[in-house]
């Protein structure tokens, strides 16, 4: 795997692991919609950012 | 909504479809590559709404959003954790695509084969795709029969809704192999995202807005609003359920084998980028309609029910309603064709050709095409029975599959991988998943999926290290890889 690949690796698996912990730990006793609904909408958002740049030099 | 507008819908779809179907056709669909890759030639766009709709069956509505009225937000994490995991294209599916055209593969299992330097490697994966996969197919069979019945009181038949779907799937793919499977997805994908985001926005309106929609499930439902919440959503519930989906851009070979397909590298980067845009708006779409489900009727007896009645309230214009519905049938046909499609090309380039050596590509598609309706068939009589073992492993086949991704892995990134590792962990670990559904085990609190990946990583790791790798063909590959990569990046 070339070197930026495994950075985008890294970052992209950092915002998962993200993903698994924030909502369980910190946002249990937020019941609103800026809680775990938004924590997951944005990491996902940036997620999908993260790809466009991977992907940016494809031809 | 009365059964004839229903009728009227389901009509008026199917003659869209199959004159979509018809356009699609191009060229002559004469060889392997033709009529199950579309000649590696397709555009990005319609390579990503045909993933969109291959991906996304009528679990989205249906399903996820009764998960989201059962469980709350956590189905939001579930399915966004899924589409994270869709990254894993942008790792492997330049990989993919370069070697399918260097080898000329049509299978991902073809690959494994090649790559371990073994046939059995591929023999054995096929089947193990055809035995998770035939049955997934025979329950969105059933989810367009229940769907229809429940739609019109019993006036259309569990029975006529399935014999629908099955013909609808077999035309669709007759007519020209993937290319109108392609376009009649993309007019599904279309049609679907427009108008469900439609229904959600009026929903929310209906419900006097989003911030006063929030409003009325933190006072009805709080716990809905949160994770575990009410106790639906536990850690290890959540863990089970994601991990399977994670790799499901890997596993199934339905969506695997997209990745041969799209004419360049940037086609294939449209796919990706305009699947991950589609999948996280028909996600939010899905979840609000079922926390909308919560707020118009919190007291459902099933979840299920929450699609349904949501659809026939007085928020949602009968037409709208029906127009939905139809897209909802349509979606699982737009998964069960494509699947039909792959699982008759794993057959005829993995399966048969083991049998029939030397067979020609010629004789592999007219195999291929012969397998298209025999599957179909299998699939509605499952469907039709409604077997408890085919419900199982229905369920299992997110799991099952799973078994699979640590040979995937090792295809592109470990060369000291071996035919022995694949077939161990492969057939050992898809049978141990197998077992664990039938019984509704779950050792140490984790599901299937988790013991799948973690049993077939081991035995493939371990089993590889025992045996002796095939040096010249995996430096071969990877090398090749290599200089492929470095020509279009």
């Amino acid at each position: 795997m070339k070197s930026n690949e495994l950075k985008w690796a890294l970052a992209i698996l950092l915002i998962i692991m993200l993903a698994y912990i924030l909502p369980y730990t910190m946002l249990t006793d937020v019941a609103k919609w800026y809680g775990s609904f938004l924590i997951w909408t944005v990491l996902a958002c940036i997620v999908i950012g993260i790809n466009f740049f991977l992907t940016k030099d494809w031809k | 909504m009365t059964t004839s507008m229903v009728w009227w819908g389901i009509i008026i779809y199917i003659l869209i479809a199959l004159f979509i179907a018809y356009l699609s056709r191009s060229g002559k669909q004469t060889n392997m590559g033709s009529y199950f890759l579309g000649d590696r030639k397709m555009g990005g766009i319609v390579s990503a709404l045909s993933y969109s709709a291959t991906t996304y069956s009528a679990f989205m509505l249906v399903g996820l959003a009764g998960l989201t009225y059962n469980g709350g937000v956590g189905a939001l994490g579930f399915e966004l954790i899924y589409l994270m995991g869709v990254s894993l294209v942008a790792f492997f599916g330049p990989r993919f695509w370069v070697v399918g055209k260097k080898y000329g593969y049509i299978t991902p299992s073809e690959m494994l084969g090649d790559r371990y330097n073994n046939k059995n490697v591929a023999l054995v994966v096929s089947i193990t795709s055809c035995i998770f996969l035939i049955p997934y197919s025979a329950v969105q069979l059933s989810g367009v029969g229940y769907l229809l019945q429940g739609m019109t009181n019993n006036e259309i038949s569990y029975s006529t809704g399935v014999i629908i779907a099955t013909v609808v799937a077999i035309v669709f793919s007759y007519i020209a192999g993937i290319r109108s499977v392609a376009w009649t997805d993309s007019l599904q994908a279309v049609f679907m995202i427009i108008t469900s985001t439609v229904v959600v926005l009026m929903l929310v309106h209906s419900l006097g807005g989003f911030s006063e929609f929030f409003g009325s499930i933190e006072t009805t439902k709080p716990e809905h609003l949160s994770v575990p919440g009410n106790g639906f959503w536990s850690f290890a519930t959540f863990l089970g359920m994601t991990i399977p989906w994670f790799f499901f851009s890997l596993s199934n070979p339905q969506v695997s084998q997209r990745l041969y397909m799209p004419a360049s590298l940037k086609s294939l980067r449209i796919m990706l980028m305009g699947f991950m845009i589609f999948g996280l708006i028909y996600t939010l779409v899905a979840v609000i309609w079922g926390f909308s489900a919560v707020v118009m009727f919190p007291n459902l007896e099933k979840a299920d029910l929450a699609t349904p009645m949501v659809l026939s309230s007085e928020a949602v214009p009968p037409i709208l309603g029906v127009i939905v519905m139809v897209g909802i049938m349509a979606a699982a046909i737009s998964t069960i064709d494509s699947i039909l499609l792959t699982l008759s090309s794993l057959f005829a380039r993995d399966v048969y050709s083991q049998f029939r050596k030397n067979s020609t590509d010629e004789m592999q598609l007219r195999v291929g095409k012969i397998v298209i309706p025999i599957i179909a068939i299998l699939a509605y009589l499952f469907a039709e029975l409604e077997l408890d073992l085919i419900a199982v492993l229905s369920v299992a086949s997110s799991a099952g599959l799973l078994v699979v991704v640590p040979s995937i892995i090792g295809t592109f990134f470990w060369k000291r991988g071996t035919a022995a590792g694949v077939l161990s962990s492969v057939i050992i670990s898809g049978v141990i998943v197998i077992v664990l559904e039938l019984f509704k085990l779950k050792p140490l609190g984790l599901t299937s999926g988790v013991w799948g990946i973690s049993l077939s990583t081991v035995l493939f790791v371990v089993v590889s290290l025992m045996t002796k790798a095939p040096e010249e063909k995996a430096n071969e590959f990877l090398n090749n890889v290599k200089i492929e990569l470095n020509k279009f990046k």
